[in-house]
């Protein structure tokens, strides 16, 4: 019985220890996100003092004002928008009628056009943005939604993951519908998008993601400032004072939370797909 | 499945009966086709494209170009200042890419066992841990710069208080300045690796587990003898994912340090880039890469035969 108590008491010093452990742990990662909150709420003399301040006695909002007078901060969010929706569209409604075509379709050269859709994966951007740089240039298309769009138009990795979605799919549905004269479209969107809905809500989130948090293309293409994506109009605060570094991070923490809130936002919302997707992407 | 495609004939009953070949749909290619097109478009003819700049001496300003044969190629190999930049990145690429490996891999593990509890302060926790994920690696290298600012970043100002009194300019300094850009790329990924192992823990049946401490084994030997064997295709598949995603370093870099200082942090993509853009050799840039997506093709290939061997697959 005393044996079994002090095995109790070791058993919740050890289970109090490992909370405490995964509270640091989670309190160090979450930090850098804290920082930038607190930064934005401060001022400069709070930013520049000798005291490091670790919370602003009075919260300001002085500094996303700012930020949205400075640069033009809702045009940046717009073009991301719609480039992000662009890509979006293109890469599901694409992506779903090749998963269908190489899942349940029926054509000559099905493997070999496969083969060239995997083989895909293992050319990336990084190799072969110069003759893109060059081929949207030549087109005209230079800072311009298009050029943007193009090198993220379709991906070869949702396609392959919507196509073993539906390959689970039992082909009597298939045939019930064509029975009842459903066409392909129908039979696509109707019958197979809604039996793989996590697939494709995992396919479309990683897809918004994607196209948000785009970066190295974007810096490429786009020349004009008022086609700057989020992700590098953000990156100009730091140069804003005639394009000498600068250290108005009070500011440039500003700017960066806002350009973040959306993608929060859309965390809270879809935060088990996203955490089960992504696990299930690695599990394929 | 005989005769697919082509129909086939055979003898029923002292007649040739000509069974109907199995339906082929042009509207099934055509569902496939736009995608397929455009992956084309996108990947393959730039890798086509990039093989015949290389023979030309195209620069990024002009329109007109000569091929000049083997000229660039002759120039990656010979030339002091291109082997000089081209061994530098590779080195840097190399080194950063083992570092990160070590850290996503091996904390993601370390993570992965101490958040291994189903309760819901422990799923928030780890909701929270891989948060980073979401933003914008480029946008995360901003948060990270000011933390790491010379003299009012909040590390400099912190290790004041344990007794490190001199700012120490975490971005001057070529080895600082990787072991910075780690620990923001670390801080970014290791969320990720850490959901992925969970869930392949969660995977492995509690049986083994009794079995062997019925059978007296250690929590060492359990680990060891049941846990990293059963979780060798996972690690395989984080190894192979993180080291693409290594080798094409560029954000984190760009944001933080640009290279600098004096090339010291400069990564094979931000070497083809920096010859792209700034010196504007497109023809250069295009041998480079060339031989950066060979690399990648050949360490991919053989990372993947090798473990292959060694990796336990439960059946």
């Amino acid at each position: 019985m005393v044996y079994k108590q002090q095995h109790n008491v070791a058993r919740r010093v050890g289970q109090a220890i490992r909370f405490l452990l995964a509270l640091t742990i989670t309190a160090i990662m979450i930090f850098p996100l804290f920082w930038m909150l607190s930064t934005s709420l401060k001022t400069e003399a709070e930013v520049m003092g000798s005291q490091l301040v670790f919370w602003p006695e009075k919260m300001r909002f002085e500094n996303f004002t700012y930020v949205i007078e400075k640069v033009p901060f809702f045009r940046y969010m717009l073009n991301t928008a719609v480039v992000t929706a662009m890509q979006m569209a293109s890469e599901l409604l694409l992506g779903i009628m090749a998963a269908y075509a190489f899942s349940k379709g029926k054509f000559h050269g099905k493997h070999l056009l496969f083969l060239l859709v995997l083989g895909a994966m293992m050319i990336p951007l990084q190799v072969t943005f110069i003759p893109l740089y060059v081929m949207v240039a030549q087109a005209g298309m230079m800072s311009t939604y298009w050029g943007v769009w193009i090198a993220g138009c379709v991906s070869s990795y949702t396609i392959f993951l919507l196509r073993q979605a539906f390959m689970t799919v039992d082909n009597s549905y298939l045939e019930a519908a064509h029975v009842d004269g459903m066409g392909k479209f129908a039979t696509l969107f109707r019958i197979m998008v809604p039996m793989c809905k996590p697939t494709v809500i995992t396919v479309a989130l990683t897809a918004f993601m994607g196209g948000w948090n785009n970066y190295f293309w974007p810096k490429v293409i786009v020349k004009e400032q008022n086609m700057y994506l989020l992700t590098v109009g953000i990156q100009k605060l730091r140069t804003s004072y005639g394009g000498e570094v600068t250290n108005n991070y009070h500011q440039i923490m500003a700017g960066v939370l806002l350009s973040v809130i959306p993608v929060f936002i859309v965390f809270a919302l879809f935060q088990r797909h996203m955490l089960s997707g992504f696990t299930k992407a690695a599990m394929k | 499945m005989a005769g697919r495609g082509k129909g086939r004939t055979v003898v029923i009953n002292n007649r040739e009966v000509h069974l109907r070949p199995e339906k082929y749909y042009w509207s099934d290619f055509f569902m496939a086709l736009p995608a397929v097109l455009l992956l084309i478009l996108i990947t393959y003819y730039p890798v086509a494209e990039l093989i015949r700049i290389s023979f030309t001496d195209w620069r990024l300003t002009s329109r007109t170009y000569e091929y000049v044969g083997l000229k660039n190629w002759i120039w990656l190999f010979t030339s002091k200042t291109s082997t000089k930049y081209l061994l530098n990145s590779a080195q840097v690429t190399f080194v950063y890419t083992f570092f990160n490996i070590a850290i996503d891999l091996g904390i993601g593990l370390l993570l992965a066992h101490l958040f291994n509890r189903m309760t819901k302060p422990y799923a928030a926790m780890r909701a929270l841990i891989f948060m980073p994920r979401y933003i914008a690696m480029s946008t995360c290298g901003i948060i990270f710069l000011w933390m790491f600012n010379t003299d009012y970043g909040v590390i400099n100002r912190m290790l004041e208080w344990v007794g490190v009194t001199e700012h120490i300019n975490w971005l001057g300094e070529g080895n600082l300045a990787l072991t910075s850009i780690l620990i923001l790329t670390g801080w970014h990924g290791v969320g990720y690796c850490m959901m992925i192992y969970l869930s392949a823990l969660l995977g492995i049946s509690r049986d083994y587990y009794e079995a062997s401490s019925l059978d007296g084994a250690t929590g060492w030997q359990q680990f060891r003898f049941i846990t990293m064997p059963l979780l060798s295709p996972t690690s395989l598949f984080l190894f192979i994912t993180t080291f693409i995603s290594s080798m094409k370093v560029y954000q984190s870099v760009d944001v933080m340090t640009g290279g600098g200082p004096r090339q010291q942090t400069e990564v094979m993509v931000y070497y083809i880039y920096r010859l792209a853009f700034d010196d504007n050799r497109i023809d250069r840039a295009s041998v480079v890469a060339l031989l950066f997506f060979v690399v990648l093709l050949i360490i991919t290939a053989s990372t993947i035969r090798i473990t292959n061997k060694n990796v336990h697959y439960e059946s």
